[in-house]
Parts: structure tokens; C-alpha cells; sequence
């Protein structure tokens, strides 16, 4: 899992958004999604100190 | 609607769009600054609520360098939920009595609950966008005013700096849940 791999896809994501390629862009900002939920799966799995 | 009104609220959606462009900026300079300033080393889940705001401005960016789609608006939202349930999911784990929480507070409240508040008015913020800007138009324009282009190349610099900032704390891989130190820094 590596951490900084979401901010690397963003910047590229972005970059393609100012130099014009929307659909590109989209696509980057669809795979960064993805891998933010993958990463909070990964973050996310030990138990809230809380009683339901 | 007249064409001089529909212009009216289109420009107005498009200054707006900047706006919350400059509001992302401002986060994550000041997340950036506070780090540097005092020292603190974010947490992988502190970390994931930058990555939930630049989810955010991307679709901000979109808004403002292809003209403004239901689409883009989306892209706003799912991201913005997305942010506040990595940020409700850390207050949520400091929430139990005699837990001190991650970091030190600012104006009483920690980032992460900060950030959970930020993410909803975001969420706020863009249904009011939706309500001003009723004539949404996809614009080809290659020629974004200064103002816009000044802040799209200010937000790509804030998330290189994070990238940079993260690569050096954490290396090629996970960081630890309670960061000490930067990894790749002496």
C-alpha cells in the first residue's frame, strides 16, 4: 500500500484538466476514488471504541 | 429567462467555482503550514482527508476550466461525502471519554473534525452553486481568465507539495498509524 500513490494520481489527474483533456481527467479523478476507498479499507478495519 | 439574466448567473456560478477552488487552496496550505510550523507529522487517515479535498477541487477545477456540467457537480459531491466519511470515521475513534485525540486542536476542535465540518459545508455550498447556476454549459474555452488559471496551477502546486511531503514520511509505502518522524529525512 503506498501512501503517496492517491496524490501522484491526483496531480496527474489535475494536470490534465488545466492542459485541457477533460475525459482524461475524469478518469484520474475515478481511479483516485477508488484508490482512496481502497486505502480506507486498509486504515479503517479496527474497532471504534463504541457500543451500539 | 432572458439571455442577459442567464449570463448574469452563469458568471456568478463561475466566480463561485473559483471561490471554492480557493477555498481547497486554503485548506491544504493551512494543514501544510501547521505541519511545517509545528512539526506534526499527519496521520495515514489525516492524510486520506487531503486526499478527500483534492477529490474535492478537482471537480472545483473542472467546473472552472470546462465551463460547468451536472457531471462536475457530482464529481464535488461523491467526493465531498467520501472526505467527511474518512474524517467522521477518525472522530468517531477519538470520541470516547479521557481520549485526548490525534494532534493539537485549533479553536478547540481537532483537524479531523474540522475537516468532517469543512466536507459538509462543501456539501452545503455546492447545492447552493446548483441553485444559482441554473443555465449549466459546457464551454470549450481554452482561455480561462487569470484569476482561474492563477488557481488552478496554485492547486497543483499544494498537491505536488503533499505528494513530495508524503513521499518523504511514509517512502513508497504505508504509513505508520502513529507517525514519529519523517521516514526519509535524518
Amino acid at each position: 500500500m503506498i501512501m503517496v500513490l492517491p496524490f501522484i494520481t491526483l496531480a496527474l489527474t489535475i494536470w490534465l484538466g488545466i492542459t485541457g483533456r477533460r475525459r482524461a481527467c475524469l478518469s484520474g479523478w475515478l481511479i483516485s476514488l477508488i484508490i482512496f476507498g481502497m486505502w480506507c479499507s486498509y486504515h479503517m478495519t479496527d474497532a471504534l471504541p463504541l457500543s451500539f | 429567462m432572458t439571455t442577459e439574466t442567464t449570463n448574469t448567473t452563469s458568471a456568478w456560478a463561475h466566480h463561485l467555482n473559483i471561490l471554492g477552488l480557493a477555498g481547497i487552496c486554503g485548506v491544504l496550505a493551512f494543514a501544510f503550514a501547521w505541519q511545517l510550523a509545528f512539526d506534526e507529522i499527519p496521520c495515514p487517515l489525516c492524510l486520506l482527508q487531503r486526499v478527500g479535498f483534492v477529490l474535492v477541487g478537482t471537480g472545483f477545477l473542472m467546473n472552472v476550466r470546462f465551463g460547468s456540467s451536472p457531471l462536475h457537480y457530482g464529481v464535488i459531491l461523491i467526493s465531498a461525502l467520501a472526505g467527511a466519511f474518512a474524517a467522521g470515521r477518525q472522530t468517531l475513534l477519538h470520541i470516547a471519554p479521557l481520549d485526548t485525540g490525534y494532534g493539537s486542536p485549533f479553536l478547540g476542535l481537532h483537524f479531523y473534525t474540522w475537516a468532517f465540518i469543512a466536507f459538509m459545508a462543501t456539501i452545503a455550498y455546492c447545492a447552493v452553486l446548483l441553485m444559482i447556476d441554473r443555465d449549466q454549459r459546457m464551454t470549450s474555452s481554452s482561455h480561462p481568465g487569470t484569476l482561474a488559471r492563477l488557481m488552478m496551477w496554485l492547486f497543483l502546486a499544494l498537491v505536488t507539495a503533499n505528494a513530495a511531503s508524503t513521499l518523504l514520511e511514509c517512502g513508497f509505502g504505508a504509513c505508520p498509524d502513529n507517525p514519529t518522524g519523517y521516514l526519509w529525512l535524518p
